[in-house]
């Protein structure tokens, strides 16, 4: 009996007990499709994640001053000229961004909201992945002349103005005791996205302002953050000690600078998501284990059932190996359907899923490879037994079975 | 001669107790014979069939099948002789209820490993032979007990076997279709078709042209069927 014959005279039992394959199956779809579905969203919110840093490369230095000690002098900032003062001192430097952040307030005619304001040059679009939905970021010319513009988000730019078109508009940015006017430079895209969407008023605006205007602007306007490109990575740690060297020379000062590999947040990010995927997806293994032995219990009872068949079958010149083959095919076939449609549903779900949460779905050629793998190895691993019972029985026995 | 059994013995071991089935039987079958085997049940005569089916081991003794010593020879070996040199018929015929008449015929040619076009054709002579080219696609559930019982001679017959072992095939069946099946076994041993047939029916040994009968586990007769009932040689669909 080759593979073949003994794959169609499977496929003719598992149609024969409709009702029975189905159920069997159910275990194996549950298992495959609640890992598909949990994996395929891990990978995808990975990606999401990877995506926001993506443009950069990985060769982002931040150097801070150190936020929680309070020994830290006003002259501690790192002021304009630092960033040309690595630009030009340190030759594997490419480009540095300052930046300066605080909370603020702003304001249209009748809207106020809460906001989060960054006061940035040109190169902070470099840094983060910032999706302009109109008009520009800020550019060089901005800080450059210090002209009073803004970069809003769009959920913001909605509330204020009922609509993202909103350049050219003019709103007021204030840090409490002043407010200044500026003219709306561009809209982006909210970074905290459908999570913005959700909570609405309840997130603040984002605000991005020229470097150059901070002052007025900012509640405090100290730049705390250069973020520095390299132009070579490989010895980041050198270059980095360098860099503070230079910045404590020029500030007088010891002791009061940290730095950090940009990509250091997005790695345990990323090796949290990990651990959580492979937790989850440990769990729905268990589930899959469960279907397996679900498997083996029909085929078990499918064996008893064909005692007779069995002992007809050995009479009439089956080998052990035949009839091996025989049950062995039967519970693949059980766990490959099961596979199929489990995958299928999977992805389905990870889609639905991904779309509520609005994460693009990671659905890698790979998590197919391993749906059909696994379901033939839940179907061989669990099959054996029965499979090896049914081959092992006496055949005046199992003719004589009633 | 188509089966030589010397001193043939065959011990069970239940626990403490041995039971002796078969006591050291003598026998020998020629080509085309028709024999019935007799006995009591518990006389030993399944116990025989069963190790002439090649279906049992026997303890001591030699048994040589169509010039063969098939006398320990193992499990899946023993398959393959099963496979070409013996036909069975069971009294509950045992047909696959899933296969249809016809593929429960093709199934020796299966694990014969025949080309599945040559497993056909030779299914439909076999199902021709029996009387049955009309039923070939049905379900043995569909079929009546004596049909049931002409598939599966069909089948025994399917890969040209030495010898055609039955085993009470009439047991389950009624008169009328009790006769229809030995004239079926009447006609296939005029075609030269050697059958060894299990029985504890005298009118149904009368069939046959020898009848051996057992009784503790030892043949105490041994001869030709005198008044033989032969049928009127046809076979009626």
């Amino acid at each position: 009996m080759n593979l073949m014959e003994s794959f169609w005279s499977a496929l003719q039992s598992v149609r024969a007990n409709k009702m029975r394959s189905f159920l069997t199956m159910l275990g194996i779809i549950i298992g495959i499709s609640s890992v598909i579905t949990i994996v395929s969203i891990g990978q995808g919110g990975k990606e999401a994640i990877t995506g926001q840093f993506q443009d950069i490369g990985t060769n982002i230095i931040n150097v801070e001053v150190k936020a929680m000690d309070t020994s830290i002098e006003l002259r501690d900032y790192f002021k304009l000229g630092d960033a040309d003062l690595l630009e030009e001192k340190i030759p594997e430097v490419d480009w540095v961004a300052p930046s300066a952040e605080s909370m603020g307030y702003l304001k249209g005619e009748k809207e106020s909201k809460f906001a989060h304001m960054a006061a940035v040059d040109e190169n902070y679009a470099r840094l983060l992945n910032i999706d302009m939905v109109e008009g520009r970021f800020i550019n060089e010319g901005d800080v450059r002349n210090a002209r009073n513009v803004v970069v809003i988000d769009d959920v913001s730019a909605e509330k204020i103005f009922g609509t993202v078109k909103a350049v050219g508009n003019r709103v007021k940015v204030s840090n409490q005791s002043t407010d200044t006017n500026v003219t709306i430079a561009g809209v982006c895209k909210n970074p905290g996205g459908s999570m913005a969407a959700m909570f609405g008023d309840n997130m603040p605006a984002m605000v991005y302002i020229p470097v150059t205007i901070r002052d007025k602007v900012l509640q405090k306007p100290e730049i705390t953050a250069l973020s520095v490109s390299l132009t070579d990575m490989s010895h980041s740690g050198e270059t980095a000690d360098k860099m503070i060297r230079l910045l404590e020379k020029s500030h007088r000062n010891e002791d009061k600078y940290a730095a950090s590999e940009g990509f250091t947040e997005m790695d345990t990010i990323n090796s949290v998501l990990d651990i959580f995927t492979m937790v989850i997806g440990a769990i729905a293994g268990i589930s899959l284990i469960v279907g397996g032995i679900g498997v083996m219990n029909i085929m078990l009872v499918s064996v008893t059932e064909r005692t007779r068949e069995i002992g007809t079958r050995k009479a009439l010149g089956a080998q052990n190996k035949d009839i091996m083959l025989q049950f062995l095919t039967e519970s693949l076939i059980i766990c490959l359907i099961g596979g199929i449609i489990g995958m299928t549903l999977g992805v389905v779900l990870g889609l639905i899923v991904g779309s509520i949460i609005n994460i693009p779905l990671g659905v890698s050629p790979l998590v197919i490879f391993a749906a059909f793998g696994f379901s033939s190895a839940v179907g061989i691993f669990f099959g054996l037994y029965p499979a090896q019972k049914a081959a092992k029985l006496d055949p005046i026995e199992a003719l004589r079975y009633e | 001669m188509i089966i030589r059994v010397e001193n043939l013995k065959k011990i069970y071991n239940t626990g403490e107790i041995q039971v002796e089935a078969l006591k050291g039987v003598n026998l020998g079958i020629e080509e085309k014979e028709y024999v019935a085997v007799m006995g009591a049940s518990g006389s030993g005569k399944s116990t025989l069939m069963n190790i002439l089916g090649c279906l049992d081991h026997l303890t001591e003794g030699k048994y040589v099948l169509d010039g063969e010593d098939v006398s320990s020879l193992s499990g899946n070996s023993l398959a393959s002789i099963r496979n070409k040199k013996i036909g069975f018929v069971f009294q509950s015929f045992n047909l696959l209820p899933r296969l249809s008449a016809l593929g429960n015929v093709e199934l020796p040619m299966v694990y014969a490993g025949t080309p599945a076009v040559l497993r056909m054709k030779r299914a439909k002579d076999a199902m021709e032979r029996v009387g049955l080219g009309d039923r070939m696609q049905h379900k043995p559930n569909e079929l009546s007990g004596g049909q049931k019982q002409r598939v599966a001679i069909a089948r025994a017959l399917v890969n040209n076997p030495a010898i055609l072992l039955a085993d009470e095939p009439t047991g389950n069946l009624d008169t009328r279709s009790s006769e229809e099946i030995m004239d079926i076994f009447e006609s296939l041993n005029d075609e030269g078709v050697t059958i060894v047939m299990v029985t504890h029916e005298h009118d149904i040994a009368m069939h046959t042209k020898r009848a051996v009968v057992f009784r503790d586990g030892a043949i105490i007769s041994d001869k030709p069927v005198e008044n033989r009932i032969t049928g009127n040689g046809g076979i009626r669909a």
